[in-house]
């Protein structure tokens, strides 16, 4: 089984579970919430991918040429615009763009071997994810922790510090952090791997079953495998990972500092709770609600920090591939990732709102 | 009524540390709450009442603090307990209804879970069981059907949202409840319901209220005694019959004018002259006096204290000290 | 009777009337506290950022394309340029004057051991040495090396005679030229003649001046940054303000086209957009102009309608206002301070991805100095050159945090929500 089908039912299969359950426990409100959330989904993608379209065809720049380079003759030229169909007329081709979208039809990379994409994306895909999981806890736990704590402690230094801390994070270059962290943990004192998720002599002892290296690696109780993944999964976490959470503390500490300020916050202090429980179980409870709206729009900045982070550390990844293809003026694969990524945003977008419709009361009942 | 008062607040006072300056929301206040009355405190909009109320449980927050004075509750200064121990005070010995029902219960919280929160946190070793049972009972006494427990707030009507907040005051056998502009979000019947279900409570719990209300008629309604502020100080108190009938301050005397009265008869309604000072930089001497029709020299010189004017009435006015009126007849 | 009568001391808000904007700006600090300092700050740091921007030549000691020195120059290091040293009272020039007849005495020449200047003088006097041969000349250069550990020891050798010559840096010895005047220089050992050094952040791959480029940089990333922010501003502001107003169809698709554009990574956007049209300035501020619509788009949108179900619209409306007129007078000078706010944070934004986008080599050609493209070429060096990388990002850091702060301040201290009650 291709490895991309095994993750894609890894993450399908409890995403349609848990839409079964909410749909069918939750009441009339609910299930309306969330027909309307799928059914808003499917423009998202659509647009995306219009664009995408639209954008590689409608604007000035020859494709073709670029992909044959100057030696191309014009006899090759033409051959390639038929073999893309790029001679067709502009709504034929949308036509067929759109159906091969839905069958996940990319064709074949214009450029190099002519690998199908799909399995280029099937290797790289995983890299991708086991980047982005892993570096996403890191930036909800600092954020949503921190957050709250300078939140509970305004105008004291925790929350300047945290503040400037979120501030400062948010300025770095993605990019310059995580060539500093190379730069100093990787050269001048050698303690971690500065390029590729795992050691390439180690790789060939590990099978490769989901191509989540951390998995597979557990699955067939490889340990120097998973030694090897995880110490090179640290430096780009860390990476990713910290500069994300500079957005979610903001995020949080603005959210619960309103929610502290309610009504029912005073009611529960008059009631004798304990600021502790007060802070982080009602508030932080309450505030969870829009916050977790608000980080879920973030992962556009999650994705984009991928693609440059796989760029520095060499990560196989999706991103890493984009940017490669596009130096490589590989159009039909360039159009196939990005068509992913919108699929990938739209996902990660409706899974966001389940959550929250699953967090908040008000729209359950 | 016992003879010794539950609540002998004594020469509070409560500030503002603001940017512009330090402003006094209650000032050199004193009284008692006597066991099983009802205190209606009154005063306008902005008057420092509420502030008062969230103070004697230590409830306000920065900027606000309490710059001075004795919080006696049952012979304890309150001022010198711990936050730890205040917590244990909170909602066990004194409760607190606030003003708006649907934001003062938490969103995301079933009714039950907010009763039995409040048990748990002041009697941990209760069982869920024990906790859950007690308190559907206590529901049930105030007119909550069980059923009804494990919904959420937004699901319920504001009346019966008033009443979920009572019973978390209650829910620990408070013996004293300050109700902070409780029905102001209600509207007349069910205000009325209301207050019925505060002489009740009084009746069967032995309960202690200090009502807190802009709304001289609730007070006239349901309370035994009435206190009345302005601009940061009381200026009059006493049992309600004899305020009502005999009020002696000023201020009182035209806020009673001011309420409109069924039988006038195209007469213009009666406006008191002037508006409540800034408390940032108040009138000096009597806080009243630039409005006061009586006011004398030693008003806009001096702070009259509490006097007694009569049968359990006390009131701060200099019209009624006998050193006053007499250097008024020789100056 | 007023509040503030006779009795009242002016309180400081009738104050605050008559004093001039100066004076309300530094009363401001007392009111607002440590929010006044983010701001205060970060808008002295953004204005000093845009006049280096608008004149890097007062600031830049190069220009962007000067190569002035010898690459990969440590930041204040100077080039080693190995001359010949010698007695004041000596003849010789080159390293050729020390040569002699075959069977005179060996010249002892001194070294630091172990340095380039060793290196250099073995190997040209072995060339020497072979051209005086060839030559048949009759003389010969085969010089006693002696290897030293310090500068001062061989120096003072040369001084008491002990050595004829010695090969020294030129800049090591300058350094303590003063307390040895019985000596002077003499030609470059290797034929180089004095390069330039001491550049504050070091040279890079092919001899420019790393803070040079830094200072012509900031000119070209504010440009970006400024220029796709009031693009953004331009086409966001009249939709957002339409879309939120009227309301409809209008409203609803256009919504949904921009959150769809809004939830998608902006940088993968860009990339796609520079893809196609090529890299060029235009194209960046373009791409990144297209990215930050939706942001001002969905902030003014919502103020609009905030704004729009408030009683003093409708009282307008009452009085015969036209719609223009109601959007122009009452909701756009409401919006105007989240927008000023958002502004200030999108150019961060914008200058972060304009640099992202020219590191992945994706935006400007290559020929503009720009702190991206710096990035870029130092990453390959990153074992040697620490240096070619460390400054540009740290640039690229300042400026994005100056706009950040201002944002962040300004937001603190306008947002009613967030005040003390």
């Amino acid at each position: 089984m291709k490895p991309i089908s095994f993750i894609l039912l890894i993450l399908g299969v409890p995403l349609a579970l848990m839409l079964l359950y909410v749909f069918l426990k939750g009441s009339m409100g609910l299930r309306k919430y969330i027909l309307t959330r799928i059914a808003l989904t499917l423009p998202m993608v659509f647009i995306l991918a219009s664009l995408v379209f639209f954008i590689m065809r409608v604007l000035p720049g020859d494709p073709v040429r670029s992909a044959l380079g100057p030696r191309g003759t014009a006899e090759q030229a033409e051959h390639m615009r038929q073999a893309l169909g790029l001679d067709k007329p502009l709504l034929v081709q949308y036509g067929i763009f759109l159906k091969d979208m839905v069958t996940f039809n990319f064709g074949n990379s214009m450029v190099g071997g002519h690998r199908p994409i799909i399995d280029e994306m099937s290797e790289r895909f995983p890299a991708t994810l086991e980047l982005i999981i892993p570096s996403s806890i890191v930036a909800l736990v600092i954020g949503i922790w921190g957050g709250t704590w300078a939140a509970a402690r305004r105008k004291t230094i925790v929350d300047y510090s945290l503040r400037l801390y979120s501030v400062i994070i948010y300025s770095l270059p993605i990019f310059w952090f995580g060539l500093m962290l190379q730069l100093l943990f990787g050269i001048r004192f050698k303690l971690l791997p500065v390029a590729g998720r795992i050691d390439p002599v180690i790789r060939t002892t590990l099978q490769p079953v989901t191509n989540l290296y951390m998995i597979d690696s557990i699955l067939s109780g490889n340990w120097p495998a998973l030694a090897s993944a995880l110490s090179h999964l640290v430096l780009p976490t860390i990476t990713l990972g910290l500069v994300l959470s500079g957005v979610f503390v903001r995020i949080t500490r603005i959210n619960v500092i309103e929610t502290l300020q309610a009504d029912y916050i005073a009611a529960a202090r008059a009631r004798g709770i304990r600021e502790r429980v007060v802070v982080y179980g009602h508030a932080l409870k309450n505030a969870m609600i829009p916050v977790i709206t608000l980080i879920g729009l973030q992962v556009a900045i999650l994705l984009a920090g991928a693609v440059l982070t796989e760029t520095i550390f060499n990560w196989p990844g999706m991103g890493g591939y984009l940017v490669q293809r596009i130096s490589a003026r590989d159009y039909t694969a360039v159009q196939s990732v990005i068509a992913m990524f919108a699929l990938l945003v739209a996902l990660i977008s409706l899974l966001v709102d389940l959550i929250y419709s699953l967090l908040d009361p008000r729209v359950r009942y | 009524m016992s003879q010794e008062p539950l609540f002998s607040i004594r020469n509070l006072t409560v500030e503002y540390v603001t940017r512009a300056g330090v402003v006094k929301a209650a000032e050199d206040i004193s009284f008692d709450i006597r066991r099983q009355e009802i205190l209606g405190l009154v005063g306008e909009s902005g008057c420092g009442k509420s502030t008062l109320g969230k103070a004697l449980m230590r409830l306000h927050r920065p900027p606000a603090r309490i710059a001075g004075g004795q919080l006696l509750f049952e012979g304890r200064d309150l001022m010198k307990l711990s936050e730890e121990q205040m917590c244990s005070i909170r909602g066990a010995e004194i409760g607190m209804v606030f003003q708006d029902p649907m934001t003062s219960l938490n969103p995301v919280q079933r009714i039950i879970e907010h009763l039995t929160e409040t048990i748990h946190a002041h009697e941990p070793e209760t069982t869920d069981e024990e906790a859950r049972a007690r308190a559907a009972a206590l529901a049930e006494k105030l007119g909550i059907r069980a059923e009804r427990l494990k919904e959420y707030p937004h699901q319920m009507s504001g009346g019966m949202r008033q009443r979920v907040m009572i019973s978390l005051a209650l829910a620990l056998r408070a013996k004293l409840v300050i109700a902070d502009e409780p029905t102001t979000s209600l509207d007349v019947i069910v205000e009325a319901k209301f207050l019925d279900l505060l002489r009740e409570l009084r009746q069967e719990f032995g309960l202690t209220i200090l009502l807190i209300t802009h709304n001289i008629g609730v007070v006239a309604e349901v309370a035994d005694r009435v206190a009345v502020m302005y601009a940061a100080r009381l200026v009059e108190i006493g049992d309600v019959n004899e305020i009502f009938a005999n009020s002696k301050h000023p201020y009182t005397q035209g806020l009673l004018r001011s309420v409109p009265n069924i039988e006038l008869d195209g007469e213009p309604l009666y406006k008191m002259e002037g508006m409540p000072p800034n408390l940032l930089h108040p009138p000096a001497g009597c806080r009243f006096h630039p409005r006061c029709p009586f006011a004398m020299e030693i008003c806009r010189r001096e702070t009259p204290a509490l006097e007694t004017v009569g049968p359990d009435h006390q009131a701060a006015c200099w019209l009624y000290h006998p050193a006053a009126a007499k250097s008024e007849q020789h100056g | 009777m007023p509040a503030s009568d006779q009795n009242n001391p002016e309180i400081w808000q009738d104050e605050l009337q008559h004093v001039g904007f100066v004076r309300r700006l530094l009363m401001a600090r007392k009111w607002y506290g440590a929010d006044w300092w983010f701001v205060a700050i970060s808008a002295v740091m953004v204005l000093g950022f845009i006049f280096v921007a608008l004149f890097p030549d007062l600031i830049a000691p190069y220009g962007p394309d000067e190569i002035v020195g010898t690459s990969f120059l440590a930041p204040g290091a100077y080039p080693v340029v190995p001359v010949l040293l010698v007695r004041t009272d000596s003849t010789a020039q080159a390293l050729m004057d020390l040569a002699v007849p075959e069977n005179a005495e060996r010249p002892a020449i001194g070294v630091i051991m172990g340095g380039p200047t060793a290196t250099a003088l073995r190997e040209h006097a072995q060339e020497i040495d072979e051209q005086l041969t060839s030559g048949k000349t009759g003389l010969r250069l085969r010089p006693r090396i002696e290897r030293y550990a310090s500068l001062e020891e061989l120096l003072n050798d040369v001084s008491s005679g002990k050595l004829q010559a010695g090969v020294v840096d030129l800049h090591e010895f300058e350094k303590l030229a003063s307390r040895y005047p019985q000596l002077r220089t003499g030609d470059s050992i290797t034929g180089e003649t004095a390069a330039a050094g001491g550049f504050l952040m070091g040279t890079n791959e092919i001899g420019q001046d790393v803070f040079s480029r830094l200072i012509w940089g900031t000119r070209v990333a504010i440009l970006v940054g400024f220029t796709s922010s009031i693009l953004s501003l331009l086409a966001g502001l009249p939709l957002g303000l339409m879309a939120g107003y009227l309301g409809g169809t209008f409203d609803r698709l256009l919504s949904l086209v921009m959150d769809s554009l809004y939830a998608f990574p902006g940088l993968i956007l860009a990339i796609a957009v520079t893809a196609v049209l090529g890299p060029s300035m235009y194209n960046v501020i373009l791409a990144i102009a297209v990215l930050y619509v939706p942001t001002y788009y969905r902030i003014v949108r919502g103020q609009t309608l905030a704004v729009k179900e408030e009683v003093y619209i409708e009282a307008a409306r009452s009085i015969g206002a036209t719609r223009r007129e109601i959007l122009w007078r009452y909701i756009y000078p409401n919006v105007i301070p989240s927008v000023a706010i958002i502004f200030s944070v999108n150019v961060a934004d914008a200058i972060l991805t304009g640099a992202g986008l020219s590191f992945l080599g994706l935006g400007m050609p290559p020929t503009i100095a720009d702190w991206g493209i710096d990035l870029a070429r130092g990453q390959r060096f990153i074992q040697t050159a620490w240096w070619l990388i460390t400054y540009p990002g740290l640039a690229i850091m300042l400026v994005v945090l100056a706009f950040t702060m201002m944002g962040e301040g300004l937001m603190e201290i306008y947002n009613p929500k967030l005040r003390e009650r």
